[in-house]
């Protein structure tokens, strides 16, 4: 069986009116003593369950005299549901759903969704639901339900008003540990890894540019998560490139568009001819420039290394005809390749613009 | 030798710099802030400064406007890792004659800060684009041509600087001088520094909304 624990509650000694329960009650749940006093006297105006709730709190203190308390709770909820005009077995059935209450929290189950529940508890509240349907009657007079409803009103709407700050607070610290992780995760692993790694001057230059270019992202951009513009899809690509073959990629950008699918293309082929010149070239800088204005998308892909022959390249190698090539003609734009022996690569990449 | 002053709030930075530029040029003095920059910039009267975009109390712009006026022959060049072309284009306009960013190489730093000390221009491909952007023509509505439009030669010479083509590149490609390919860069920078602010100011809040 599980202990139930003990609630911290203790009669106040000093602010007192009859036995100290109100002042003690206002001290455990941290409200004004006379906000607990008013909602006792409108609950002893419900049947008198204002008045048995007081002796079962005195009873209770502190966990002394427990099944006296239970008892007087017991019949301070009887009283209050007659007084609310439920009929008899209506308040037997009531009795039988806190039953069911009671052998979930003794038996250890859960009523949350995916616990598990004894078969008892199921059944007492299926028994006690059935008869509480069953009963409900009309109320004799409007001075119980007007009572308890201001009583439920005074005690929830302090509760509400203080859920909100609450949230309002735990936003705030939910921002501030955002910030937090995204440093430790970002800013931090980096600087571990440049620090095992402080002797391969190529990996920490690309880490460090990696970090760089996230951080600024986060910064100014467009915020975390997947690249939502053109220009960040190509920091991305630029980034992943940078990071595979240790080469230093240059992006400057004169315009940007918002990444939609028929731009992915445009992405895929600029990292392609990325890939292309970090692998081939053998320069250590590569510099992609990015142009969006009025009527058509462009993207300069250039280095300054040893270049090729068009005619030299074997008709196996996929990467120029397949994947930069075919990749901007399947999706109605073209691919022009600059390149000599000695004098550097430029792929320039265009694609009309979609009339909005 | 051409005596430089550093200002950039990263002690660290600034140490990397003076270690790389040590031998090509003369560090005279540096400073960690719009505060300590205006006075010792004012007092040293270096040939160039080398001027971070953000800085703690104000920014690059801040520095150049207490100094230019009474300093017209000391220049300035900006040195950033921050990719907001806003902030970038507002130093420039402030008075500086290039930017370039702080991942460049140390030869390249030297060589820029050589060409500044000529009185030429020096544009990041990084810059180009930003200047390209802001003169798009797209960018501007109806009849307000308060902002000079770029001549078709050079939005040319922009794109190709973007691009990644160095000067020498581009001129050959042009089959022109190198110093004219200098001349057009310094006009687009006269323009940009000339044109009134109203209409960078709309680029700049236009560029926050996308």
């Amino acid at each position: 069986m599980t202990q139930i624990p003990v609630l911290p509650f203790e009669r106040s000694g000093h602010d007192r009116v009859i036995a100290g329960v109100c002042g003690g009650l206002a001290a455990t749940l941290g409200v004004d003593a006379t906000l607990v006093r008013l909602v006792f006297a409108l609950l002893a105006l419900a049947g008198g369950a204002g008045i048995l709730l007081y002796f079962a709190l005195w009873a209770y203190d502190n966990g002394r005299r427990r099944w006296q308390a239970a008892l007087l709770v017991a019949a301070a909820a009887v009283a209050l549901l007659l007084a609310l005009g439920f009929s008899g077995s209506a308040v037997v059935g009531a009795g039988l759903i806190v039953a069911g209450f009671a052998v979930v929290l003794t038996r250890g189950g859960s009523i949350r969704r995916g616990g598990s529940l004894p078969v008892l508890a199921i059944v007492l509240m299926m028994a006690g639901a059935i008869a509480v349907l069953d009963n409900i009657g009309t109320s004799r007079s409007f001075v119980a339900p007007g009572a308890v409803a201001g009583a439920l009103l005074l005690v929830l709407g302090p509760w509400f008003w203080q859920l909100r700050n609450e949230r309002v607070q735990r936003i705030r610290l939910e921002e501030r540990q955002e910030v937090a992780a995204r440093v430790h995760d970002s800013v931090l692993q980096t600087l571990a890894l440049i620090q095992r790694h402080a002797d391969d001057a190529a990996r920490v230059s690309a880490v460090a540019r990696r970090q760089e270019r996230e951080l600024r992202r986060w910064l100014y951009g467009s915020g975390v998560g997947g690249a939502v513009t053109l220009a960040d899809g190509l920091a991305d690509a630029a980034a992943d490139v940078e990071d595979l073959h240790g080469v230093r990629i240059e992006l400057a950008t004169a315009g940007d568009l918002p990444l939609e699918e028929s731009l992915e293309p445009l992405v895929l082929a600029a990292r392609e001819a990325m890939t292309n010149a970090a692998k081939f070239s053998n320069a250590d800088e590569i510099f992609v420039y990015l142009e969006a204005d009025g009527d058509h998308v462009a993207v300069f892909v250039r280095d300054r290394g040893v270049g090729f022959e068009r005619s030299a390249v074997p008709a196996d190698r996929r990467g120029l005809a397949e994947s930069i090539e075919g990749r901007m003609r399947r999706s109605g734009g073209t691919a022009a390749v600059t390149s000599a022996p000695g004098a550097g690569t430029e792929v320039e990449l265009t694609l009309p613009r979609a009339a909005p | 030798m051409i005596r430089v002053v550093l200002v950039d709030d990263h002690e660290l930075f600034r140490a990397g710099v003076r270690g790389e530029l040590g031998t090509a040029v003369e560090i005279a003095g540096e400073a960690g802030s719009v505060a300590e920059a205006v006075p010792l910039i004012k007092k040293l009267d270096p040939d160039v400064v080398l001027l971070d975009v953000h800085l703690p109390d104000g920014g690059g712009e801040g520095v150049i406007a207490a100094v230019a006026p009474e300093r017209p022959a000391v220049k300035f060049l900006a040195l950033s890792v921050s990719d907001a072309a806003e902030d970038v284009i507002g130093v420039i306009r402030a008075g500086a004659r290039g930017y370039v960013t702080k991942t460049i190489s140390s030869d390249e730093l030297a060589a820029a800060v050589q060409r500044v000390a000529d009185g030429d221009a020096v544009f990041s491909p990084r810059l180009a684009g930003f200047v390209l952007d802001a003169f798009r023509e797209g960018a501007r509505v109806g009849d307000d041509a308060e902002l000079e439009n770029l001549t078709a030669r050079e939005r040319e010479v922009l794109q190709l600087i973007a691009r990644g083509y160095k000067y020498k590149e581009i001129a050959a490609r042009l089959h022109l001088s190198i110093k004219t390919v200098e001349a057009h860069v310094s006009s687009v920078l006269r323009k940009l520094q000339l044109s009134s602010r109203a209409e960078l100011t709309r680029w700049a809040h236009e560029r926050r909304l996308i």
